[in-house]
């Protein structure tokens, strides 16, 4: 019994570890089988082989087709990419046109002691009263001064220079009298659009279709109202209104919540691209720096940020080098927002010409950016950095802040914000007096540094490889990482083109996520996608929701994130509902999957099959004849499917 | 005797009317028979893990102290009495406002605090810390985690639902070789299309992949037992308010619990401590849902609180002075609560190292003075009867804290 015990532990033990059974060191060197290949470089290359990819890519041949996948712009995009994108209207937006068209209710901006009186100023009017304050006549200045909504009027007072304030001694002494308050601040928020009651915009009768009527009726009302009508309507009515109302369900979101809208529309793209573009590797490189510098749209503006975010700093460099795309998400307002650097300064006092008002909140650094640019992003946590370098770190980059976070949002340099004094940066020395090149410096620094290199590989081999990743393949990966100056194209080849990419040992070794597990099954499929909202619902139920992480680390990309029983149940029953056809805005059609399951495997899992699948599905369920449907919903939730 | 491999064939409910169940099965089948559930003697550990480093002095309160109001001029917690004030415990500490809920566990013994609780490793990675503290293990990595070796090891009667991670993903607390399932939603554990469950049982039970069979195992085994708790309707004792998703997962494991299916140790975790800027608002928000969830929890199990003990904790705590951001940053010393019936409440245990700069750990934060493996080895031993050193191996509790009245 104990003997038992002991080894039910080990086996279990080492099953916990995420090892499989047989998988060695030894079997990175066992090169895989010319037809194990095509699937297998399809299964990492890919978010899964659709109808037609294995004979394409056993035709092209697994080399030839992986060189092309690493040239994306040499690759003829599927038309029905942009056919899907083209409606999203967000995706081509800068960030003040999102702002601008979406008005979302405003963060409170802590308008206090600690925030330069010009930036304050310029977050509480706009550019053109701003203008006025600035050169306008007395005549000017004052009719602007006028034209402040009540709510902001304290603070916009507080914040006037005295040359704004020449020639208005009555102003004069009300901005002495509002920079007194000061002391007792409280957080100004600036809501925009007024709620409008139903009760003016609808009949009686109206109201109640809306309450009690048809889908129908329903559509019939709105669809008759004007599209601003519609609009303040909507923005009034509870979901249950537009139930059953696809069409008008996105145009509901956009009046509700106009952030979610726009991250609706963002979170389309990825799974169009994902499952549609020809330029698949870029689409899995994109899903891999994304989570590698992961920003959470659920805290504050996050949503607002986060098109540019992707469109902007991640998209156009995951096949250039490393130090661009690092630099471009310590930039981005998303991450500056998203870790807090946007509000780290250096201690009040040490700000040249600028002496605290008595009462006055001391700022301070925030160390959030500091420590995951080089815990997260850059060294990883073993990379060799102290407590003093995260804190030099931080103070290199204050004053690396977000211009109008709430209309405008982006990058601005504030040296008011900006700690001058002397840092060292593992060992550097970023002499004192310098400004915006300090964040600069240590960019540089870290993306050069040999933990770097070794952390970038062996995160990129563990997505790619297998979760525990030979040693050999980081060595080289981060060899080339070094010598071409962080060529990320260069890598992910060095990596590719890797005897241990092409192994036994890397066959089937890693477990579909979530996201891995949904986009293949309806690649496999070969379904048509005309509205991804519910699937990309069903990849959040199971753990994975798009830009929904909150933690800086990102998604798991091992086995033991996502490998247990709730998950499990939860792709079974994904699939079940899949093959079935009951995933809104998926349409299925089985024709082309064998009505016998042993014939249904072969075709949907190909080489990957195992021996004892097709034996129990040759056998059948007891006897009973599966539907189609059923069959390739066990095909899919099988454990076979899970393996890539 | 019966063996897991006959009762994987057959549902549970046949086996019971069969006569053949496994002795845990049977009792429980007993019992639902006999109506509302008294104490079964079972001894059950639910573990809460706060993610993302709550603010452990701002949850209770050090108001005598005046360099805590230093340290903190804008987020500190007002004396009790004033506006906003926190909630007298001793006339040393007090709890956050939001917390009045456990204000009233307090009172009536059954919430024990620990304070300048934690572990002595240095990381303030988030990541990390958190690893070490469910690994139980402080500086080391591992597979598996002390919640799961607390845990009798695997027989063929265990009940499959014994170790519940409530929420859509396993813990490394509750990983490792003695099983363990995470019941996301306990209405949609099952599977939708019952032609297909038994060829898919099969499938991952002859799967070529060790974990995706002992998993797989695990889940259908799950599945069937909890099949018929999930078919019965279900009201949280009157008066138990759970609140907000943690509410949901805690309601999941009440709900399991009272069930009467053999659940041991379980596990459900809060996200969202992680207040770097504009504290004060968020952590009101948090402790709102943190505390009413908890004092909902112990409501609905009534009773059968006598053989439950909770016990939280977090990868580590706040900085002692708050940044200028309105925030704290990643600290050191923290708060672990235990409470429960067999629980010696209503006292603060530890010993309070003070706020002095040359008292706190690297002159920054609240430093640790009792190991949180001190309280939960108290709990492993004392509560569910196992061995220490097998739980937190290498690791010597020093003295006895006293958190159980039975210890």
């Amino acid at each position: 019994m104990r003997r038992r015990r002991f080894a039910l532990g080990v086996a279990a033990l080492v099953a916990a570890a995420g090892s499989l059974a047989g998988a060695s060191t030894g079997q990175f060197d066992q090169k895989l089988s010319k037809d194990r290949q095509v699937l297998h470089v399809l299964n990492r290359l890919t978010f899964g082989p659709r109808p037609g990819d294995v004979d394409r890519v056993r035709g092209l041949g697994v080399e030839k087709w992986i060189r092309q996948q690493l040239q994306p712009q040499l690759i003829a995009e599927n038309p029905l990419v942009d056919a899907r994108l083209r409606p999203l209207a967000t995706l081509q937006l800068a960030t003040w046109q999102i702002f601008e068209t979406f008005q979302p209710p405003l963060q409170p901006v802590l308008a206090n002691a600690t925030v330069s009186p010009q930036l304050r100023l310029a977050q509480l009017v706009s550019a053109e009263q701003l203008q006025k304050l600035s050169t306008g006549t007395a005549e000017e200045r004052l009719a602007t001064i006028g034209s402040i909504a009540p709510q902001n009027l304290g603070p916009v007072l507080a914040s006037l220079t005295p040359k704004m304030l020449e020639g208005l001694p009555d102003l004069q002494k009300l901005a002495e009298k509002a920079r007194q308050a000061e002391t007792n601040r409280q957080p100004v928020v600036v809501r925009s659009g007024t709620m409008v009651s139903l009760n003016s915009l609808l009949t009686p009768e109206q109201r109640r279709v809306t309450q009690q009527g048809t889908v129908d009726e329903r559509r019939a009302l709105l669809k008759s109202l004007d599209a601003e009508q519609r609009k303040q309507v909507l923005r009034m009515l509870p979901p249950a209104a537009v139930a059953g109302l696809p069409e008008l369900q996105r145009e509901a979101l956009a009046a509700r919540q106009p952030p979610m809208f726009v991250n609706q529309e963002l979170i389309d793209s990825r799974m169009y691209r994902a499952l549609y573009s020809n330029r698949q590797l870029e689409e899995v490189l994109v899903d891999f720096w994304l989570n590698h510098f992961n920003v959470f749209n659920g805290k504050g503006q996050g949503r607002m940020l986060l098109t540019s975010y992707e469109r902007d700093a991640i998209r156009p460099h995951v096949f250039g080098r490393f130090r661009d795309l690092l630099l471009a998400t310590a930039r981005h307002p998303a991450m500056l927002f998203y870790l807090d650097n946007w509000q780290s300064q250096a201690p009040r006092d040490e700000i040249p010409g600028q002496p605290a008002p008595a009462n006055a909140r001391r700022p301070g650094l925030n160390e959030n950016y500091g420590r995951e640019l080089m815990e997260l992003h850059t060294l990883g946590v073993d990379g060799g950095y102290t407590q003093d370098d995260v804190i030099a770190v931080a103070r290199a980059f204050t004053g690396w802040t977000i211009y109008d976070v709430n209309r405008i949002a982006e990058f601005q340099f504030n040296p008011a914000f900006h700690d001058r004094k002397e840092k060292i940066v593992l060992g550097h020395s970023i002499p004192a007096g310098g400004g915006e090149q300090d964040g600069i410096q240590v960019i540089d620094i870290l993306a050069r540094h040999p933990s770097t290199a070794r952390f970038i590989s062996r995160k990129l081999a563990q997505r790619f490889v297998a979760d525990a990743p030979p040693p050999s393949l980081v060595d080289r990966m981060a060899a080339t990482f070094t010598a071409t100056n962080g060529d990320l194209r260069a890598v992910v080849d060095t990596m590719l083109t890797s005897r241990e990419f092409l192994s036994e040992g890397a066959w089937q070794a890693k477990l579909k996520s979530p996201l891995e597990m949904v986009l293949s099954s309806v690649r496999v499929l070969g379904a048509d996608v005309t509205d991804p909202t519910a699937l990309a619902q069903r990849i959040a139920d199971l753990g994975q929701p798009l830009y929904g992480k909150a933690e800086p680390t990102g998604y798991s990309t091992t086995r033991d994130a996502w490998s247990n029983s709730a998950g499990f149940l939860g792709r079974i029953n994904f699939a079940g509902a899949l093959a079935a056809g009951q995933i809104e805005g998926v349409k299925v059609d089985l024709a082309h999957v064998p009505g016998n399951g042993e014939a249904a495997a072969r075709r949907l899992l190909g080489t990957a099959v195992s021996p004892e699948t097709l034996k129990l599905l040759e056998n059948g369920a007891k006897g009973t004849a599966l539907s189609p449907a059923s069959i390739a919903a066990v095909v899919l939730a099988s454990p076979d499917f899970q393996r890539r | 005797m019966l063996t897991r491999r006959s009762f994987l064939s057959s549902s549970a409910i046949t086996l019971v009317a069969a006569g053949a169940a496994p002795t845990w099965l049977l009792r429980a089948a007993a019992q639902s028979a006999q109506g509302p559930q008294g104490k079964t003697g079972r001894k059950i550990l639910v573990a809460i893990f706060q993610r993302g480093a709550a603010d452990g002095l701002n949850v209770v309160v050090p108001f005598f102290e005046p360099r805590y109001y230093q340290l903190r001029p804008s987020i500190a917690i007002q004396q009790p009495g004033k506006p906003n004030g926190g909630l007298d415990l001793d006339g040393r500490f007090a709890l956050h406002p939001a917390l009045q809920p456990l204000k009233t566990m307090w009172d009536s013994r059954q919430l024990a605090i620990v304070h300048s609780a934690g572990s002595h490793d240095p990381s303030r990675s988030h990541f990390d810390a958190q690893d070490f503290m469910e690994c139980g293990t402080p500086g080391i990595k591992r597979a598996d985690g002390w919640l799961n070796r607390a845990l009798t090891p695997v027989a063929p009667d265990s009940s499959p639902v014994r170790a519940i991670a409530s929420g859509a993903q396993l813990p490394k607390t509750l990983q490792g070789s003695r099983g363990a399932i995470a019941v996301d939603s306990l209405p949609r554990f099952q599977v939708a299309d019952k032609t297909t469950a038994e060829l898919l049982e099969h499938l991952y039970s002859t799967s070529p992949d060790a974990q995706l069979k002992a998993q797989g195992q695990a889940t259908f085994d799950a599945v069937k037992l909890i099949e018929s708790i999930r078919t019965r309707p279900y009201t949280p004792t009157a008066g138990a308010q759970y609140v907000g998703d943690f509410g949901q997962r805690l309601q999941q494991i009440a709900r399991l619990i009272k069930a009467d299916v053999g659940v041991e140790v379980a596990f459900a975790d809060i996200g969202g401590w992680d207040h770097h800027s504009n504290e004060a608002g968020q952590l009101t928000n948090q402790l709102r849902q943190f505390g009413s969830s908890l004092a909902a929890f112990t409501q609905d199990l009534g009773d059968r609180m006598e053989d439950v003990v909770l016990v939280t904790m977090s990868e580590f705590g706040r900085t002692a002075a708050e940044n200028g951001n309105a925030g704290t940053d990643h600290g050191h010393g923290n708060v672990m609560m235990v409470l429960g019936g067999g629980v010696r409440g209503g006292r603060l245990y530890g010993e309070w190292p003070g706020l002095e700069p040359e008292q706190l750990f690297e002159r920054r934060d609240l430093a640790v003075t009792t190991d949180f493996r001190d309280v939960l080895g108290e709990l492993v031993s004392g509560h569910l009867g196992q061995k220490v050193d097998q739980v937190f191996p290498g690791y010597a509790p020093k003295a006895s804290l006293g958190l159980l009245t039975s210890g």
